[in-house]
């Protein structure tokens, strides 16, 4: 359906996007997520037709964006980062003008119009001017605007920006909605959105891509770190001793304490070892119960932070590497700090 | 492009500026023609509106302000260059809407000459052409209106850029005679002007090279051109700023002449200002 070859745009010296490819199949909701000034937006303004390319080429059905813009334009519903509204117009009215910008047939306009103004809920708005709306409904008439005329490929720039915890809620759903009859491009820099609605994620950053893979496969592929974490009643030499007696066992580190007799620590091994029945029999000899046994696994949250803050993530593989290690460790650390 | 052209003739006549352009120029219409036709029996309506020419420069950044550069302030270009609508077909919509309103107004002026033509001999064909010579040359000003509204995403720029050079051209008669019509000014005229556009180059291109290349290029033609045929430049600056001049176009109207040549001016004016400023929205896709 889309199809992103080496895309490449250059502002002067600064690369906005660097060599970016990727494809979105029918029916998909692909999410980029990345810092703000990732490329993010650029990207969206590059398939959409806003700005060209400096480099490479963007296909939607088999159709070039820069040889004919005009057919592939018909197939594209935007909401840009901005939503592009006239503040003097009422919703209506600019629904309408919308509706005949994209060329929507004459005869379908007024039921298409109801029909997407009660499926983003702007229905009772109909009649305000859009500057008197607040930026939730501003939002949702934006939304509003890019299905209008049902175009196969929506492409949504921070949706869900500016709106309450409850509409967000309902924003994720419209789109899980939309993603029935529509392949959906989103971006966001909040990873819950993001696993919560996407079939894959691409985590980009300076304008490259870093990552690209299913939300629940990219916490197994980056997330297995080996260790676990503990709260173990008892005495503090006591349990050390008794963990020190399991081989695997790489590092210890304990926490702050909560409540007093409660040691709170994380035990590290190889990654892809299981180690829990070990320290369970071994705490059990000790005789200090274990109150709390949990296996390290790194929210997309984690990932993101690890995958974008490392300096030199070139290619996946540093970033499963060395780095891995470190970032962990410094998680870890600000864990502690919390408790 | 209809949907563009209705959307921008509505938001003239939602907000307050379709009416305060209609009704401001309807009056100063109004009150020359009351003095010069109805009070002192003059039964030309075509010298009129010569007298009244200047309006122009006053309302026409009023109406072209917003064209451009309040899409570009508000984002909506985002909506327009995203839809499935050509640049051309944006430009065309936005120009036509500003001209229907300019039109209007023209309309309305098309009963004068019949009320004149009550009291007395009125040739009304020259009247009607003036009347038409009139709405081009409010065109072309349109279309330059337009252009430097979509070159900037500023209102108010727009608007005192607009004036600005609005003024120009009709100064430029009076600038022009002011130079001497000896060869020699001719050529130091051009370089200034050259210089001016390789530095406007240089701000648009960002590339020296271009720029210079460009200046040094075309400063060797002028060169040997003047050494090779001097002749070529007697009053050549009288000459070319006088095309500049959008205003003294219509003085054949005013006479009663049919000046064709001054209808295929405008035309081709108003059509080189469109051009362009398909062009520099065009061009904000590259940058």
């Amino acid at each position: 359906m889309v199809e992103v070859k080496n895309l490449s745009k250059r502002y002067g010296d600064h690369l906005a996007v660097d060599n970016l490819s990727f494809t979105v199949d029918k029916g998909q909701i692909l999410g980029f997520l990345g810092p703000n000034g990732a490329g993010k937006s650029t990207t969206m303004n590059i398939i959409t037709g806003y700005i060209s390319a400096t480099e490479g080429s963007v296909k939607i059905n088999g159709v070039d964006i820069f040889d004919e813009p005009e057919e592939v334009k018909k197939m594209i519903g935007y909401l840009p980062e901005f939503p592009p509204l006239y503040p003097d117009m009422t919703v209506k009215e600019y629904l309408y003008f919308v509706a005949d910008l994209k060329k929507v047939e004459k005869k379908k306009r007024k039921q298409m119009i109801a029909d997407i103004m009660e499926a983003t809920k702007i229905t009772p708005m109909a009649d305000r001017l859009i500057k008197h709306l607040s930026k939730g409904y501003k939002q949702r008439v934006g939304l509003a605007q890019a299905i209008m005329g049902y175009p196969e490929l929506i492409i949504l720039d921070e949706p869900t920006v500016g709106l309450d915890p409850k509409q967000i809620i309902e924003m994720r759903e419209l789109i899980k909605d939309l993603s029935k009859n529509h392949t959906v491009i989103l971006s966001s820099h909040i990873m819950q959105e993001v696993s919560a609605v996407c079939d894959t994620v691409m985590i980009i950053d300076k304008g490259k891509l870093i990552i690209s893979d299913k939300p629940e496969n990219l916490s197994t592929r980056l997330g297995a770190t080996g260790g676990l974490r503990l709260s173990v009643k008892g005495d503090k030499k006591v349990i050390f001793e008794a963990l020190k007696s399991v081989s695997r066992i790489n590092k210890i580190v304990r926490h702050a304490y909560v409540n007093p007799g409660v040691v709170e620590l994380t035990v590290y091994c190889n990654e892809n070892e299981d180690i829990r029945e070990e320290v369970f029999y071994a705490l059990v000899k000790a005789n200090t119960p274990i109150l709390e046994m949990q296996s390290l696994r790194m929210s997309l949250e984690d990932i993101f932070l690890k995958v974008t803050s490392s300096s030199k993530h070139s290619s996946l593989q540093e970033a499963d590497g060395n780095d891995a290690e470190e970032s962990v460790e410094k998680e870890v650390s600000s864990n502690a700090g919390d408790i | 492009m209809l949907a563009i052209y209705k959307k921008e003739l509505r938001s003239y006549f939602n907000s307050m500026i379709g009416y305060v352009f209609m009704a401001f120029f309807l009056l100063i219409i109004g009150v020359y023609y009351f003095f010069n036709n109805l009070m002192y029996h003059l039964a030309n309506f075509e010298y009129t509106l010569s007298l009244i020419s200047f309006i122009f420069i006053l309302l026409i950044p009023l109406l072209t302000m917003r064209l451009m550069a309040e899409e570009n302030k508000q984002k909506t270009d985002q909506l327009l260059y995203t839809a499935p609508v050509t640049a051309t077909a944006i430009v065309a919509g936005k120009f036509l809407a500003v001209l229907t309103i300019l039109s209007m107004v023209m309309g309305i002026t098309c009963f004068y000459p019949l009320i004149l033509s009550r009291y007395g001999d009125v040739q009304l064909s020259s009247a009607y052409a003036g009347i038409g010579a009139f709405l081009l040359l409010g065109a072309a000003y349109l279309s330059m209106g337009l252009f430097i509204s979509s070159l900037t995403d500023s209102q108010v720029v727009a608007a005192v850029i607009s004036f600005v050079v609005f003024l120009f051209t009709v100064l430029m008669d009076g600038i022009a005679g002011m130079f001497s019509s000896d060869n020699k000014t001719a050529v130091i005229v051009f370089s200034v002007i050259l210089v001016l556009i390789c530095i406007m180059l240089y701000k648009m291109m960002h590339n020296l090279t271009v720029a210079i290349g460009v200046g040094v290029v075309c400063e060797a033609v002028l060169l040997t051109l003047f050494f090779t045929n001097p002749t070529l430049f007697d009053g050549s600056v009288r000459k070319v700023f006088s095309w500049l001049s959008v205003n003294t176009r219509y003085d054949n109207f005013t006479i009663g002449v049919f000046d064709l040549s001054a209808i295929v001016y405008y035309i081709s004016f108003t059509v080189l200002f469109n051009f362009l400023t398909v062009q520099v929205i065009k061009k904000k896709r590259w940058s």
